[in-house]
């Protein structure tokens, strides 16, 4: 239904009446109909299929992995990966509060960054407006490395260790501006904001009574861009983050895997294979920790489906 | 440096040295002067040593490290704080932290995190010649004289290793449960062809078990050092005249495949063994007869405990000393270090004080571990919040015993490093620089053809000539050129 | 000069308003960007810190870049990030169109609505966490795929290091990460377009797949062209996560997984190519850029609005 109110909104004929008339003969045949159902179907089911699997091998018994594999049914189930990671402590807990936190944070800082300067650039009568796009748009195309960018995040700013090495570098994009600034130019008419002006009204006023209002569904989208940025970084814990109580979820999973590679990689030095190999939890446990931390995400993704389906025609088409 | 400096800091070495002696404790603190020698300066305020490790960062480093700092700063006048990187990102963020100049002191660096030759050659490590000669003077009688030999860079040391197993050694390994079930002889096996009554013996006593456990980065050994690992240039081990040979062209390497596919036709070798990441499976189900691995002292015992039943071995090579074995662990000064000295003066304790490198490894008695006799100690359940690799922390040899180590572990070790034969190209580093696409030529050419032929899966017959043609057309007699003419330079300046 | 304060003065709100993105460009776009000139330099490290050891390092004009052509190395990351892009492409426009309409013709809405749900999921999903699901079907020894195989008695695959299955590997991964959540747009689309023309075709005896035909994919063509236009556009820019996390790093593989961006990154953080591999980054932002533009120039012909800028 959705996409029915979509549909209406961008000046189509009212949907309701429509739809009574589209459910007499606007059909496919019933066979094509068992079909289309099979293929989006089976198509649905392979895309969360893996997410099930690794939910089953979480709870399968360790021992029996080693004998047969991964198996959609084990022979014994366990509760066992899920009880080590409960009792080795809080890091799971720490990582989840330091996730949650950077991405609350970092969503709401950068909406408000995005926001204002796309609103900036967007207006008309601003003097400076083709010099601040094009000062966000070049940012797009060139970039100076990672090294640098260490550096002016770590010895610069002192960021290192600290939450907001996690929150800053991911607050602004260039391309989101752009997004948002065209949101703005379709969905809120100029006149509108016109006579904003004559009634007195001052830019932040304009902007917070009558921009945000109608541009809610652009927001949400760039919104719920960045919170999927933040929750799904692992890099900027890589370079900036030593501190043990620092590190957020994806980076403690994409850790465990790395240490992985680097045992396989040195699998000829018994020394650093054994001692490296002591620290890892587990199989079973890792693919605990990849269930909790994808968890939050299945809860919450129907809410965010709405939201993005919204948003999309505008956001998604630049995407 | 000018010649009357490097004197004159020879000398203040030598009065710092004896003023040690007869002060009778490690001094404290009084010797400031940075690696050029610019002179003395007291000061009472301890320097802050900044050291960056291997492993999986533990809970208690900071505490222990607290109390490491209390005793460094009364023997040397110097803190330490260490940052621990985890296994798998090590790599990385030290490159990160280093080209962008990270403020550090210490750093450790070996063949297989943070590349010990290729970094010492951009400029990321101090040189340390002068440093070892100033501050180093115990450290050098304590560690076997071969590490700091081998682990030179075009001439200077960067890095001080690990005093631990020194030469690489295979041996053969055997799963001695199925030997004594089917009363195997394992005594008078050395070479690879003498292998072949026991395969024989147990493909036809118990087909459903492995008889020669291999993984995909077997390669039949042959008395030669691989100037670069696993790449077919290489010197002979008794050779005079160090002439660098394409490996694959040697009688000794021919023969080795030629009896490879023989075992693999007969079925020894498993006929995966060319695409198999590892033998773990293997070695957890105990279906397998022998295989072939590295030795150290006792390793027997740590193989046994870990899979589960007795694991037994004999020779298989002598006991070579090579630029692998002896860049295994070591400890780096940083290029960047504001106090190289006192680093230089913290590896010196670290290395041979007991003391101080068991409180590194251990943690702090009464807390971690406790004491059960002078050189033996057992680990206290809070051991699990400073669980540390010994290998990686330097001097191994100055460790206490574990409850189920045995007492003469330490002899043995040193007693194995003695056994230990140079490698004639110890501590010659190939500088690929000049050849390094046909260097990726022959890389992919390698992928292509080396686990097939190493493990028998293919005859050699038929594709060794031309596995030998690709490598030469991908550039190898170039590289070999090249290294040959480094090679000779080398041998020349340190009058081989 | 007067006039200048005046016109700050004048737009200080809106001044305001870009300040904190404009400082932010700043520091995180455009004062890194000196570090550029390190393709052009020996890197070498020097003791103070990076631009020192930039500074002290050697000149050595386009040496990074011959050198970096004259290996094969820049023709395989060349190669694999444009094939690669281009089989996402073309694959995913087709596959997103096709399952958008068969949504939209799914007579029971609710079941569509669960379909799309499913979809859906992948998207947001990190390439860590798809690393790991892709590994409990690839894994040697336990993965699901290799016990498949033996159930039809065939010999398990070492996936990890063989490079031939690879491409299809990747195009998978990515179709299966992706197609959900463009088919949705497409979806939207499609019940954008105006009921009133399919009442007339059907009065016109026009049967479902000639509507299909003639209708629904003539009113999505402009969409179509215009989002692949700017995918063409990005064709030089490939998708780290997936390229560096889903075949784990794999050494075997390199030849048909290494894109640009993972060449860049390994060059830097593993065998520390400093020069080299700033050299190819900056190869990618030339080429690239170059892309960009022309692509927005063609999407700005073909409908304004659209374009980025």
């Amino acid at each position: 239904m959705q996409m029915a109110r979509k549909a209406e909104k961008a000046g189509q004929p009212k949907p309701e009446r429509l739809k009574k008339k589209t459910r007499d003969f606007h059909r496919i045949s019933p066979l094509w109909n068992v079909i289309f159902n099979l293929i989006a179907g089976l198509f649905a089911i392979a895309c969360v299929f893996p997410f099930i699997f690794v939910v089953i091998i979480s709870f399968t018994d360790e021992s029996v992995l080693a004998s047969e594999g991964y198996r959609i049914i084990p022979s014994k189930w366990s509760l066992e990966a899920y009880r080590y990671i409960f009792e080795s402590g809080d890091t799971l807990l720490r990582a989840y509060g330091v996730t949650i936190a950077v991405t609350l944070i970092g969503t709401a800082v950068s909406l408000v960054m995005i926001a204002l300067y796309a609103y900036a650039i967007s207006r008309k009568n601003f003097r400076y407006r083709r010099f601040f796009s094009i000062f966000a748009i070049l940012t797009m195309l060139f970039n100076g490395g990672m090294i640098p960018t260490y550096m002016v995040v770590a010895q610069l700013l002192g960021l290192k260790n600290s939450i907001w090495a996690l929150i800053l570098p991911l607050a602004m994009n260039a391309f989101y501006i752009m997004i948002l600034r065209t949101f703005y130019s379709t969905s809120v008419p100029d006149a509108l904001v016109e006579s904003g002006k004559i009634d007195g009204a001052g830019e932040f006023r304009i902007f917070l009574k009558i921009i945000v209002p109608l541009s809610l569904p652009g927001l949400a989208t760039i919104g719920l861009f960045s919170t999927l940025g933040y929750w799904n970084d692992w890099f900027n814990a890589l370079l900036y983050i030593d501190n043990p109580n620092l590190v957020p979820l994806q980076s403690m999973l994409m850790r465990i895997e790395s240490s992985m590679q680097f045992i396989q990689q040195n699998s000829a030095n018994s020394n650093i294979s054994m001692a490296a190999l002591s620290s890892l939890p587990q199989d079973t446990a890792r693919m605990a920790m990849v269930v909790l931390a994808t968890l939050p995400i299945i809860f919450a993704y129907p809410f965010f489906q709405r939201y993005f389906v919204q948003g999309l025609t505008v956001g998604a088409v630049k995407e | 440096m000018q010649k009357g400096k490097k004197r004159w800091t020879a000398a203040l070495a030598t009065m710092t040295a004896l003023t040690l002696a007869l002060s009778g404790c490690g001094g404290g603190g009084n010797n400031q002067s940075s690696a050029s020698g610019s002179g003395g300066g007291t000061s009472d305020k301890p320097v802050e040593l900044i050291w960056y490790t291997i492993g999986t960062p533990q809970k208690d480093v900071d505490s222990v490290m607290a109390e490491v700092s209390k005793y460094t700063t009364e023997k040397i006048g110097a803190s330490v704080t260490m940052k621990m990187i985890d296994w798998g990102d090590y790599q990385q963020k030290m490159q990160v932290l280093v080209a962008s100049g990270e403020p550090m002191d210490i750093i450790f660096t070996s063949s297989g995190g943070f590349d010990y030759v290729q970094n010492a050659r951009k400029g990321a490590f101090a040189e340390l010649d002068s440093l070892i000669d100033q501050y180093g003077k115990e450290l050098k009688d304590t560690i076997n004289p071969a590490f700091l030999e081998g682990s030179k860079v075009d001439g200077h040391n960067y890095a001080i290793p690990a005093n631990k197993e020194l030469p690489q050694q295979e041996v053969w390994r055997f799963n001695q449960n199925l030997v004594d079930q089917y009363g195997i002889d394992t005594k008078n096996v050395r070479s690879l062809d003498s292998l072949e009554p026991l395969l024989k013996t147990i493909k036809e006593k118990a087909p459903d078990v492995t008889p020669f456990a291999m993984d995909k980065n077997y390669v039949p050994y042959v008395p030669y050092d691989y100037v670069i690992q696993n790449l077919p240039m290489a010197v002979k081990l008794d050779t005079t005249d160090y002439k660098i040979v394409n490996v694959l062209d040697t009688p000794e390497m021919k023969e080795a495949l030629a009896t490879m596919h023989k075992y693999y036709k007969a079925g020894y070798v498993a006929p995966e063994a060319a695409t198999t990441g590892s033998t773990s499976d293997l070695m957890t189900s105990g279906k397998w007869l022998l295989d072939r691995a590295q030795t150290q002292p006792f390793a027997d015992n740590v193989w046994s405990t870990s899979y589960g039943y007795p694991v037994t071995s004999t020779p298989a090579s002598d006991a070579i000393i090579t630029n692998n074995s002896v860049q295994g662990s070591m400890m780096a000064i940083s290029a960047n270090s504001e106090h190289p000295d006192k680093a230089m003066q913290f590896l010196n304790l670290l290395n041979t004080d007991p003391v101080l490198r068991n409180m590194v490894d251990s943690g702090i008695e009464g807390t971690h571990y406790k004491k059960t006799a002078d050189n033996r100690m057992e680990n206290l359940p809070e051991s699990k919040n400073y669980d540390m690799p010994s290998y990686s922390l330097g001097n191994n040899m100055l460790l206490y015993l574990n409850p189920n180590d045995p007492e003469n572990k330490w002899d043995e070790f040193k007693k194995f490093n003695e056994s230990g034969v140079d490698s004639p190209i110890l501590s010659f580093n190939f500088d690929p620089k000049s050849v390094s696409s046909e260097l990726a030529a022959v890389q992919n050419v390698k992928e292509q053809f080396w686990s097939s032929l190493m493990t028998g899966t293919v005859d050699p017959d038929q594709y060794l000539p031309q596995a030998i043609q690709k490598f030469n057309d991908a550039g190898l007699e170039k590289i070999m050129a090249e290294a040959q003419k480094q090679l000779d330079e080398w041998k020349a300046a340190n009058g081989k | 000069m007067g006039t200048f304060f005046k016109n700050l003065y004048r737009n200080k709100a809106l001044l305001f308003m870009v300040l904190p993105g404009a400082i932010w460009f700043f520091f995180f776009s455009y004062l890194p960007l000196a570090g550029t000139i390190v393709a052009f330099k020996q890197y070498r490290f020097n003791r103070d810190g990076f631009w020192a050891s930039i500074a002290r390092s050697e000149w050595v004009g386009w040496d990074n870049f011959k050198f970096l052509f004259s290996t094969s190395d820049a023709y395989t990351i060349t190669r694999n990030t444009l094939l690669y892009n281009l089989a996402f492409i073309v694959l995913g426009l087709i596959f997103s169109v096709l399952m958008a309409i068969i949504l939209s013709e799914l007579v029971n809405r609710k079941l569509s609505k669960l379909y799309q749900t499913g979809m859906f999921l992948p998207y947001f999903l990190s390439w860590v966490i798809v690393g790991y699901f892709v590994f409990s079907f690839l894994s040697m020894d336990r993965g699901l795929l290799n016990q498949i195989l033996g159930w039809f008695g065939m010999d398990p695959i070492q996936w990890y290091s063989e490079a031939k299955y690879w491409p299809y590997i990747m195009v998978v991964v990515n179709l299966w990460k992706s197609i959900g959540y463009s088919s949705v747009v497409y979806l939207a689309a499609i019940l954008g377009i105006d009921k009133s023309l399919y009442e007339a075709a059907m009065i016109d005896g026009a049967n479902k797949w000639q509507q299909i035909r003639n209708i629904t994919i003539p009113l999505l063509t402009p969409i179509m062209t215009i989002m692949t236009l700017l995918a063409v556009g990005k064709i030089f820019y490939a998708d780290f996560g997936l390229f560096y996390q889903v075949p784990r790093d794999s050494g075997t593989l390199y030849a048909v997984t290494n894109v640009i961006d993972t060449y860049v990154y390994r060059g830097l953080m593993t065998t520390g190519e400093i020069g080299m591999s700033a050299a190819a980054g900056l190869y990618q932002s030339v080429v690239g850029f170059a892309l960009v533009m022309i692509s927005n120039y063609v999407v700005r012909r073909m409908d304004k609005d659209s374009a980025l800028f």
